[in-house]
């Protein structure tokens, strides 16, 4: 028996912890429901952040202009997989074009399909671009058909073929009182046009003149800028908004914006939520291993008094605390990101959100709960350790 | 040089306000290899006493000598360490550790050493079960304190002083709780380690007849110590 040997010492305050199964299994409950509470934060602010960054990055416009009043419905379309239309006048793109700052600018119409009503597909987004000037939709299509789509076909983000089941195969699907062939399916991109179909704007013509669709003749919801090397995108988007009245602009790095700060209040619920718990947490242990110090003061002073080096003490009180820690550190992960995909399905917000964790986000954030949560446990600890450490083996003398 | 020196020991109390002198001017030296016992009443300053020598407590004045070491200029871990490795120390009470066997009670202070090679740790565990079968719980190896009579927990106890080889045994009323018959046996139990081993042995206790059989007995009367 060697308490300088781990697996004595394991052994040793494994005993000790399973001497009180009840107070053991409240601590490490506590600990458990702090680092779900960590970990189910963390993952939701990443997952909202990431969602962001990731949309923004793959538009691959500096600015984006929409009709005045519609950015939150725009982001929302954009991050949030959002099933929206909005609508401004299709000579703003020449406006836009000719503002300070703009090498080239393209516009997109967005259109909302009704089942039963108008079409054959679920709920859907219909995305009309101009093929001519596009270069937003064109990086993704090269790859999948390599050349123009004709009048009368559509392609369809990744998630919309799985609304319509059609796979990889051609079929054919009634939009708007015409019927379209679907070519194919674009590569998952990560934003919310997953869930959309698209197709040339050539077909704006028909739709409209079948009078199914809300919208009227020369009519856009989007336009897609990039500005010409050495400006700023930011400032090109202010000079658009002061030169166009019925125009928004938002610079890439300002996408979702309004989102962040309506997060921004989740974000500090979330914070004030895992600070109580932790405080909640430090205090618990403080309390509990103050109970275990004055019960086993007796037991330390027997082990000062045979030779126990203040060392020992704090080493055989410390894995217990780290055995407490770890239990609860792990099982709060577990419980944490079940909590996560659970939610996950039933949060509009998330269900919504394009981006998902990746496994070394995962990690990561599994790691910062585990670390925060053990350190919680280990401060809390620390103080009766202290104590107990500092105990005279006088205590199992009876001094006559 | 003896063994254990004690320098002019005066240790003094605060109780309620007032100071009172457990250990009044205490000076004794105590060979290698001796037998000393010490009687007195309660309250007479024997624990005390022995808690200094045993480093446990620090004395107001004086100081004792282990073999010309002076114990008031060990910091916290000479002092752990002395108790450790020199020093055999029976409470008063049996003191054991209740989540612990008889074997792993006797082989806790082995456990404070420093590291030691597999072969001293397999060495430790024999021992422990030879010292177990010297104090007659060679059926008791691994039975918890709880399973364990008041005077059986005492026997564990006193195996336990002995686990270390320690120089020198400080025996407190280590036979408290045991009847005539295993009384006699420890007592026998000491005395042979006492003379084959050569371990040093102060024994406090209230049994006249148990501490006529030391080499050396002493009286403890109001914190002074004297012949007897």
């Amino acid at each position: 028996m060697q308490i300088g040997q781990k697996p004595y010492v394991f052994s040793f305050a494994l005993k000790n912890i399973k001497r009180k199964p009840l107070r053991t299994g409240i601590l490490v409950t506590a600990i458990a429901l702090l680092v779900s509470a960590l970990v189910f934060s963390l993952s939701f602010i990443t997952r909202v952040n990431g969602s962001i960054k990731k949309t923004s990055d793959r538009l691959g416009a500096d600015v984006i202009v929409v009709p005045t009043g519609s950015r939150g419905a725009a982001e929302e379309v954009l991050l949030e997989n959002q099933v929206k239309s909005f609508f401004m006048d299709k000579g703003v793109v020449e406006k836009v074009r000719q503002a300070p700052g703009v090498e080239t600018a393209t516009a997109q119409t967005y259109l909302v399909t009704l089942t039963g009503l108008c079409c054959s597909v679920p709920e859907s987004m219909i995305v009309a671009f101009d093929q001519d000037t596009d270069f937003i939709i064109k990086p993704w299509l090269k790859d999948a058909l390599k050349r123009r789509i004709r009048k009368g076909e559509a392609v369809v983000g990744s998630e919309s073929a799985f609304n319509i089941n059609i796979g990889l195969m051609e079929v054919d699907s009634m939009l708007f009182g015409n019927v379209f062939r679907m070519l194919g399916v674009l590569e998952k991109t990560g934003t919310g046009l997953d869930n959309a179909i698209f197709i040339g704007e050539e077909n704006m013509g028909d739709i409209i003149k079948n009078g199914k669709a809300n919208i009227k003749p020369d009519q856009i919801s989007v336009i897609f800028v990039k500005v010409r090397q050495g400006h700023d995108p930011k400032r090109v988007a202010a000079g658009i908004e002061d030169s166009i009245l019925e125009a928004d602009a938002v610079a890439r790095k300002d996408i979702g914006k309004s989102i962040v700060h309506t997060l921004r209040d989740m974000s500090r619920i979330f914070s004030m939520t895992v600070v109580l718990a932790s405080v909640l947490s430090l205090f618990l242990v403080w309390a509990i291993f103050s109970a275990i110090a004055n019960e086993r003061s007796k037991e330390v002073g027997i082990m000062r008094a045979i030779g126990a080096k203040e060392r020992h003490i704090v080493r055989l009180f410390l894995i217990e605390v780290l055995v407490i820690a770890c239990a609860g550190s792990v099982l709060g992960i577990i419980a944490g990101m079940a909590l996560s995909a659970l939610l996950g399905k039933s949060f509009s917000l998330l269900k919504n959100l394009s981006a998902d964790l990746n496994a070394a986000e995962h990690i990561v954030i599994a790691l910062i709960s585990f670390f925060i949560g053990s350190g919680i446990c280990i401060i809390g600890a620390l103080s009766p350790i202290r104590r107990l450490k500092k105990m005279e083996p006088l205590m199992v003398i009876k001094v006559d | 040089m003896p063994q254990l020196r004690i320098e002019n020991l005066i240790k003094h109390y605060a109780v309620d306000g007032s100071m009172i002198t457990a250990v009044n001017d205490v000076s004794l030296d105590v060979e290698e290899g001796a037998f000393v016992s010490i009687v007195g009443h309660s309250g007479s300053g024997k624990t005390t006493l022995l808690s200094i020598v045993g480093g446990m407590i620090t004395p107001t004045r004086g100081r004792v000598l282990f073999n010309g070491m002076d114990l008031s200029a060990l910091d916290s871990d000479g002092l752990s360490e002395y108790r450790c490795e020199k020093v055999g120390f029976m409470f008063q009470s049996a003191s054991l550790l209740p989540i612990l066997t008889a074997k792993e009670n006797l082989l806790l202070p082995v456990a404070f050493r420093p590291k030691q090679s597999a072969g001293a740790q397999q060495a430790a565990e024999q021992r422990a079960v030879e010292l177990l079968q010297a104090v007659g719980l060679g059926d008791k190896i691994n039975a918890y304190p709880s399973q364990l009579s008041g005077g059986q927990q005492r026997r564990v106890a006193i195996a336990r002083a002995f686990m270390n080889g320690p120089d020198v045994v400080l025996a407190d009323e280590p036979t408290g709780d045991l009847d005539e018959e295993t009384e006699a046996e420890m007592m026998r139990f000491f005395m042979s380690m006492n003379r084959d081993k050569g371990t040093t042995f102060i024994l406090v206790t209230h049994n006249t007849e148990l501490a006529r059989q030391a080499g050396l007995h002493l009286r403890m009367h109001r914190g002074a110590i004297g012949a007897w």
